[in-house]
């Protein structure tokens, strides 16, 4: 098409000579020549490693494939190997459960957080906005390690404040109790560490959100006795939707694959709490013997995971913002 | 662009060129001269007396090779495994390297250990080397390292506490949780310290009471726990926690590290498993208890000595090292009889000469005499299996059985997943 317009449009006379035919290509190639830097470093540091662990997947790879033994191609067997693993079933079941109840809450706090920025004076929003963005540039092995403090059983805060309160309330024993033998107290410990720190960014970004709001709509809902509730859910909702999109995408793709912190809180030593993660590493590098092919076929499973997410969630955008 | 090309790919062809000659040249050189440096991997974060020792066994090693320097580099123990991966993938490993005595087997497996059966043969001091822990550093009768120091495990315990409470260091299994008892009732502290990720702490007891973890028979090994001897010793174990209450359940799931020793040091605790290693780490966290700390050896079912697992670290050639002959002459300076037991004197472990051992060297030491007792009663490894490492390390076999049994699961069901589990890792 735009081949035959511009050639209908070319000034008579002139023949179809070089510089005519380069200008002609020059709005094909310009585009995909600047965006070349970008998709080259992506090819190479993620599209290239993705693609070997998709090949490795395949094979059986230990360190004397490393050093250069050819490795041997075993088909299906590392995803047979996977499927028939109890392990495998039970981490997958983890990291589906934890990514729906941490990705809830840090949209939950999130949200409500942003709403009382906004709220906020100037002064006091600075400051509590600065507070919180401390929590999210905290590394994931500080915030961990921090936790694991938190509710350890010599000296933690935790239980310690727990047995200050009065027994009939939340009963006895805190300061001996052991919150990483099992998955539910180990998860909860890592749903209140991750949520602590993923909240901050969802709380900074609704507020950026909301003050694109125009006050009008605000004023009026309030001249015709709207409710917070209400307010919340039929103005500010709605106009933040492809905000509140992105956040979750972003949330879900984040606490799906979850390492640093579990692998602090519980360890290689409670196979019982593993994610997908966590499972794919002890695989991988958690004995002398590696076995990376193994561990490549647990990576694969969680990247399809994710990437399912993903296109949903894209497709979802994309068809919202197409309708507005 | 093509020129730009083409020079880049003289260049690459030159450096690849030289490089190969680089090689060579070193090849030849290995059979003649000494070269100008060996690099020694030590494991740990490099203490001043660790420092000052090793420059004294250069200085040793400077008499016989006056020519060459010798690199010392220091690679923290968690990092280990890493880093020894990372070697063999691309060959960049030290000339000799300190191992940890439990990953010898894996590692010579794949290849990352120089065969020095012959040059071992013929070294005069190491003829008194242990059997047991030489035995370990062996694969398909070929000897890939040798021991250097090594430790076992023992009960660590408050002397005043049981001077006060008139409790004699126990000598049977029923002593202990009678001990631990007292402790509990007297004291208002957990009696003893039974984690779960403690696989050679447990093996003492299955050990003690004539169990173990496998055995081979024929070519294949086969797991044992489900056994009379071993579940017994798993259930007194677990027991501990679970029917005599003696040991809290805050370290299910832990190791030694994770809150014992700590305990311990603080007086939260009236008994913990550990070597005699965790001397400096105890100081560490409570200096001035020092003197009220003994030890005893971890008791037989009815009467006698566990058979303690020895950890401890180990002296390898690397494969790829160009100096194999300097690297194995360094090695047996800082193996020697003189070196090994001061250096294991500083960092509280036991040389593994069995004539130092047995020399009474260590009898009168309040201390080490325990553990002195206690690995001259009979040193056990675990199935020399490069299979063990994925039993131990990333599958965690016995530590997962001994949580569920904690945690009230069937021990039945438990050691039969474990026996299982044993037979497909142990004979991959």
């Amino acid at each position: 098409m735009l081949d035959t317009v511009q050639t209908v449009r070319r000034p008579p006379g002139r023949t179809s000579s070089g510089p005519a035919r380069s200008a002609r290509r020059r709005p094909r190639f310009g585009p995909y020549l600047l965006i070349l830097p970008a998709l080259v470093t992506i090819a190479v540091l993620l599209i290239w490693p993705v693609a070997q662990i998709a090949r490795m997947s395949f094979q059986k790879v230990g360190l004397r494939q490393l050093r250069g033994e050819p490795a041997e191609n075993v088909g299906l067997d590392n995803y047979r190997q996977i499927l028939g693993d109890d392990e495998f079933w039970a981490a997958l079941r983890h990291t589906l459960l934890f990514a729906a109840v941490a990705v809830a809450a840090t949209l939950v706090v999130g949200t409500l957080v942003g709403l009382l920025l906004n709220r906020l004076g100037r002064r006091m929003s600075a400051f509590v906005a600065g507070g919180v963005l401390i929590a999210w540039a905290t590394p994931p092995v500080t915030a961990a390690v921090i936790f694991a403090w938190l509710f350890g059983t010599t000296g933690g805060l935790v239980g310690w404040f727990l047995d200050l309160l009065p027994n009939w309330l939340v009963g006895g024993g805190w300061q001996n109790y052991n919150w990483f033998s099992s998955p539910l107290p180990d998860y909860t410990v890592l749903t209140i560490c991750v949520v602590w720190m993923s909240f901050p960014f969802v709380a900074v970004s609704v507020l950026a959100g909301l003050r694109t709001v125009p006050g009008e709509l605000y004023e009026a809902a309030r001249v015709d006795g709207s409710s917070a509730w209400n307010t919340f859910w039929k103005i500010t909702f709605p106009l933040l939707r492809p905000v509140f999109g992105v956040l979750l995408t972003m949330s879900v793709i984040w606490d799906f694959r979850v390492f640093t912190q579990l692998f602090v809180l519980s360890g290689l030593a409670n196979s019982d709490s593993f994610n997908l993660s966590l499972y794919g590493y002890s695989e991988a590098f958690g004995s002398l013997n590696a076995k990376y092919g193994l561990g490549s076929a647990i990576a694969m499973v969680l990247t399809v995971l994710v990437l399912i997410v993903t296109a949903v969630h894209t497709r979802m955008i994309v068809r919202q913002e197409g309708v507005a | 662009m093509r020129y730009t090309r083409a020079a880049a790919a003289a260049v690459a062809l030159a450096v690849a060129v030289t490089g190969c000659g680089g090689k060579k040249k070193a090849d030849d050189n290995a059979k003649g001269a000494d070269p100008a440096k060996i690099v020694v991997w030590q494991m740990g974060d490099g203490s001043p007396e660790q420092t000052k020792f090793l420059d004294g066994v250069a200085a040793e090693f400077h008499q016989k090779h006056p020519k060459t320097a010798v690199q010392v580099q220091y690679i923290p123990w968690p990092q280990a495994t890493q880093k020894f991966q990372t070697a063999i993938a691309g060959g960049s490993g030290p000339d000799v390297t300190e191992v940890g005595n439990t990953d010898v087997q894996s590692w010579a497996e794949q290849g990352a250990f120089a065969d020095v059966t012959d040059k071992v043969s013929s070294w005069a001091e190491g003829k008194t080397l242990s059997k047991n822990a030489l035995a370990n550093d062996q694969l398909d009768g070929k000897t890939y390292a040798v021991p250097w120091y090594g430790g076992v495990r023992a009960v660590w315990y408050h002397k005043d506490w049981f001077t006060k409470l008139g409790i004699q260091p126990p000598k049977t299994w029923a002593d202990l949780v009678t001990a631990a008892k007292t402790i509990q009732d007297k004291k208002h502290v957990p009696g003893i310290a039974a984690p779960s990720d403690f696989t050679n702490g447990i093996l003492s007891f299955v050990w003690a009471n004539g169990g173990d973890v496998a055995t081979k028979q024929g070519d294949k090994w086969v797991g044992t726990l489900e056994q009379p001897q071993a579940k017994e010793a798993i259930e007194f174990y677990a027991g501990l926690v679970t029917k005599d209450k003696v040991a809290p359940d805050k370290y299910v799931g832990k190791n030694e590290l994770q809150g014992p020793q700590q305990d311990f040091a603080l007086g939260k605790i009236g008994m913990y498993m550990d070597g005699s290693w965790a001397l400096p780490q105890l100081e560490k966290v409570n200096k001035k208890d020092e003197k009220n700390w003994g030890v005893f050896p971890i008791p037989g079912k009815t009467g006698g000595l566990a058979p303690v697992f020895s950890g401890g670290s180990d002296l390898a050639v690397w494969k790829d090292s160009k100096y194999k002959d300097v690297a194995f002459d360094y090695l047996t300076t800082l193996d020697s009889k003189k070196n090994s037991k001061a250096f294991a004197d500083t960092l509280k472990f036991l040389p593994q000469f069995t004539d130092i051992l047995q020399s009474g060297a260590y009898q009168s030491d309040p201390i080490m005499g325990p553990f002195a007792q206690a690995a001259a009663s009979g040193v056990k490894f675990t199935p020399t299996s490069k299979g063990w490492a994925d039993y131990e390390g990333s599958k965690k076999v016995l530590p997962n059985a001994v949580k569920a049994i904690m945690q009230g699961k069937s021990a039945d069901d438990e050691l039969k997943k474990a026996d299982e589990q044993a037979g497909t890792l142990l004979n991959q």
